[in-house]
């Protein structure tokens, strides 16, 4: 593997009791490179994303950070490496508006304790409109001017959605883990989304890993995929040829 | 007769930007919202960006009486750019945002741009596609990096780096800018406004500087707007020609400060914000904004309810006065001031009302009702009427509150009214023709009038009513003559109705209508009564919601004249769609378009049928196309 590589996991092995998530996953994620992740459900997916950002520690293997081992540490220190996320079931304070949301995710960033903050003067004042100043980058870069002030859980699944991806870059990321970020969008939203992920990639270059099943977005998103299947690697490499692949089928629709 | 005004100092629109920038250059001129905060800029700020823009297009070829096309939503950028090709002797075309790769290309073609300036990456990426069929098309200008940075070509430069070549090839020639400013004349054409065309391709209408700054001026000192620092918000497009006069000519000429919205979706909250007191809206945006305070109200406490409806049977009830003339004695006037208190204050606010002066209606016919209601909340709209090419025609001038009318004719104006009842009008400021169109110019004079196309008649007391479209009236099997947009608008009024066409013939001896329900305000009212429903299609077929619009149609009824009632309608399962070209980009009813492409329904409607099954292609915003089968139901109203 080359030292190119954001991200490199090898001989990762996850269980929990005498289930078996993961049984020995090895992949890399190359600088600039989205990587998607497919499998039928229960393939530990999510589970190697859990493991990625440190919620879940896995019994044998290392994951190695822009060289840096993490596999042993824990999740609020993965995530100032620049280890940045987004879930499935959607992770926001839903009682806080947007505009809250992501400034309380650039939380990390901040430097001025809580004494200065609560006079909220001087430094801690220009410190505040300087994230302001990245947030609001964020907003218009998302589209997302209308719901700036609108309370996150009154908004739609689809308008969520994307303010999780915003909060995920309000950490200024290096490595952005995607959990299944266009489930349950209409045809609209999942093109915004999927413009919004390649807009990412070619404005910042960070690299991704997204976890998917929409085919059809993957095709449109990444350059390089990884199918598992019961916490085996089956296969890798570009979609249309692996569609193709008889293990692929397989793990999809079943032996013949 | 009103006072004679004073002529404007400047002939041409470039002049006021440069005079304005050297008199008051440090006091606002327009004001932007990004980033969550509002921005200025100064008149300094507008002179020195219009002109690095001018001169970077020049140095890239672009000569006197070229086109620049602008599309793009409304922003400072916008602005500049006509300018920039005003300052250079050049023609702007605005196109609409909204307009498919193909509609591009129309006007593009038909104007000869030789270059465009446009917005983002939408629009970037229509005009690549079709580039190539353009010849005259040289350069492509965007003002919104976002999504552009991995474009690389030669024909496509953003307005900053267009800005530099500007600001460097001003260095060179320092004097270039005022010397191309000091050759323009009243009698340039400044703009090409393309129609928006009930009928036909759009025609594009030549309009000159001295229509731009003299008419304005002249219109400003009448309604009283001609001064420094009143708030006016840009979000009507710009490719239309209130938003020339108002927006761009408004704020050069009369001195208005000129804000734009963050995003189109964002201009209720900056509406509020701002609290204009200049305000120009669509006739179908006024419905729009008192449906949405009479759904909001149906949702409402009935403690709010209840304070709400007391304070506007006040409202009306001093309304009424005013429009008789008739004095207000201390009772009313306190009455009226709790009423504000009470609820119009905060509802006026609510609506970005608050500072509401001087307020028009166009594009189209308003309900009396909404006129009514307008100002029981203290704001006196103005049905105005005009057009691109025949200018201001005829506005209620202050005090003079009609709630039918469009007032008398402006100074400058003659109207005259034809043997068919057709409106003629002559002004001093007219349009100087449709480009490259002799043809159609000539058709649209005669003995030296223009001919509208509208019917109406004049009062005896001088005051214009505007009815409809000549083309758009309609005779019944009785000889009878009743014109469907007087209807339509009526039954627009209701909140659970968004659109209508109102059908009849001579064929045919009743009048029926297809309707479009509201979807947000019937679906509150579904929720409300517990009707559940799937699609919009699903809604406007539920008995419930038949009821709801029998109703409603049955109020209005009872003030139209017995021949022109509906007595039959229908729910249309799909709404109107500008895409389909059900609707113009300003939401006018293409009427003909839209008979013809119901008549299957409108067939069944008058063959006595009481359900009919349909079938109807349908086009998504990405051009794919689908079918929806569904049935719908054919409802009687007594």
């Amino acid at each position: 593997m080359g030292a190119e590589n954001v991200l490199e996991i090898g001989g990762l092995r996850l269980s929990f009791g005498g289930l078996k998530v993961l049984s020995g996953v090895d992949l890399h994620v190359g600088a600039r490179e989205i990587l998607a992740v497919i499998g039928p459900n229960g393939a530990g997916k999510s589970s190697l994303l859990n493991c990625i950002n440190g919620f879940y520690r896995p019994q044998e293997g290392t994951i190695h950070f822009k060289g840096e081992p993490i596999h042993r540490r824990k999740p609020h220190f993965v995530a100032k490496l620049g280890i940045s996320r987004t879930f499935q079931n959607i992770e926001l304070y839903t009682g806080l508006t947007v505009l809250e949301n992501l400034m309380a995710a650039r939380h990390i960033h901040m430097k001025r304790g809580a004494f200065a903050g609560a006079l909220f003067f001087g430094p801690a004042l220009n410190e505040e409109i300087r994230h302001r100043e990245v947030v609001e980058d964020i907003i218009d870069f998302l589209e997302m001017e209308s719901v700036r002030h609108k309370i996150v859980g009154m908004l739609p699944y689809g308008v969520r959605k994307r303010v999780e991806l915003g909060r995920a870059l309000a950490m200024d990321p290096t490595l952005l883990l995607l959990d299944e970020p266009m489930a349950g969008m209409n045809v609209e939203e999942k093109e915004d989304m999927a413009r919004f992920i390649l807009d990412v990639s070619e404005l910042r270059g960070i690299p991704m890993i997204i976890v998917e099943h929409d085919m059809e977005v993957i095709l449109d998103v990444a350059s390089r995929c990884v199918v598992l299947d019961f916490g085996v690697k089956i296969a890798e490499g570009r979609l249309d040829d692996l569609v193709r692949d008889p293990n692929v089928v397989r793990a999809y629709l079943g032996e013949e | 007769m009103e006072p004679a005004v004073n002529k404007p100092r400047w002939d041409t629109l470039p002049k006021a930007l440069r005079h304005r920038a050297s008199r008051t250059g440090g006091e606002i001129a327009l004001r932007v919202k990004d980033r969550g905060i509002w921005k200025a800029y100064s008149w300094k700020d507008y002179c020195e960006n219009v002109r690095n823009l001018c001169l970077g297009m020049v140095s890239l070829g672009l000569g006197r009486g070229d086109k620049v096309s602008i599309i793009g939503e409304n922003k400072p950028e916008w602005f500049w750019a006509e300018l920039a090709a005003q300052c250079a002797g050049g023609v702007a075309v605005g196109i609409y945002t909204d307009c498919s790769a193909e509609e591009v290309k129309y006007f593009l073609e038909n104007s000869d741009s030789s270059f465009v300036v446009a917005h983002d990456q939408e629009q970037v990426d229509k005009l690549l596609s079709i580039k190539d069929q353009l010849p005259l098309l040289e350069k492509i200008i965007h003002w919104d990096i976002k999504g552009l940075w991995g474009y690389d070509r030669p024909d496509l430069l953003s307005m900053r780096e267009v800005m530099e070549i500007g600001r460097r090839f001003g260095e060179e020639n320092p004097r270039l800018f005022d010397e191309m400013i000091d050759r323009g004349s009243a009698d340039d054409i400044a703009l090409l406004c393309y129609s928006s065309g009930t009928t036909g391709l759009p025609k594009g209408a030549m309009l000159s500087q001295g229509w731009l700054v003299e008419g304005v001026w002249e219109w400003s000192n009448v309604d009283g707007w001609c001064k420094q620092g009143i708030e006016y918000l840009s979000f009507i497009p710009p490719a239309w020609a209130a938003e020339q006069a108002l927006g761009i000519a408004g704020g050069l000429v009369a001195g208005l400060t000129v804000n734009f919205p963050e995003e189109p979706e964002t201009v209720q909250e900056n509406l509020r914000e701002i609290g204009p007191s200049v305000l120009f809206y669509g006739a179908r945006l006024w419905e729009n904004v008192n449906s949405t305070v009479q759904a909001r109200i149906i949702d409402s406490t009935p403690l709010r309810r209840f304070l709400y409806h007391r304070s506007l049977a006040i409202g009306l009830r001093i309304a009424e006065k005013k429009i008789a003339h008739r004095p207000l004695g201390l009772w009313w006037r306190c009455l009226g001031w709790m009423a504000h208190q009470a609820v119009f204050r905060a509802l006026r606010d609510r609506l970005g009302l608050s500072r509401a002066e001087v307020v028009y209606s166009a594009g189209g016919a308003l309900s009396p009702d909404i006129v009514r209601f307008f100002l029981a909340l203290g704001i006196e709209i103005k049905l105005f009427y005009g057009s691109t090419e025949m200018g201001v025609v005829s506005i209620p001038r202050p005090g003079e509150i009609h709630p039918e009318t469009s007032g008398r004719p402006m100074p400058w104006a003659e109207v005259a009214i034809s043997e068919e009842g057709e409106i003629l009008v002559k002004s001093r400021f007219m349009y100087s023709g449709y480009y490259k169109n002799p043809k159609a110019t000539a058709e649209k004079l005669k003995d030296g009038f223009y001919t509208s196309g509208d019917f109406g008649h004049i009062t005896e007391d001088g005051q214009l009513i505007v009815i409809d479209r000549m083309e758009d009236l309609r005779m019944l099997a009785g000889g009878r003559k009743f014109s469907p947009q007087y209807t339509e608008v009526r039954l627009r009024f209701s909140p659970y109705i968004k659109d209508a066409i109102v059908v009849g013939g001579e064929q045919r001896d009743i009048v029926t209508a297809l309707i479009n329900i509201d979807l947000e305000n019937v679906g509150r009212f579904a929720e409300a009564h517990h009707i559940p429903y799937t699609t919009f299609a699903d809604l406007s077929q539920r008995p419930a919601v038949i009821d709801l619009i029998t109703q409603e149609i049955r109020k209005i009824n009872r003030t139209l004249p017995e021949h022109a009632r509906i007595r039959l309608f229908v729910n249309l399962h799909k709404e109107f769609d500008a895409d389909e070209a059900e609707l113009t980009r300003t939401r006018k009813l293409r009427r003909t378009f839209v008979e013809e492409r119901y008549r299957y329904l409108i067939d069944a409607l008058y063959g006595n049928r009481q359900q009919i099954e349909v079938e109807a292609p349908i086009t998504y915003r990405d051009g794919r196309k689908g079918v929806i089968k569904t049935s719908i139901r054919v409802n009687k109203v007594e």
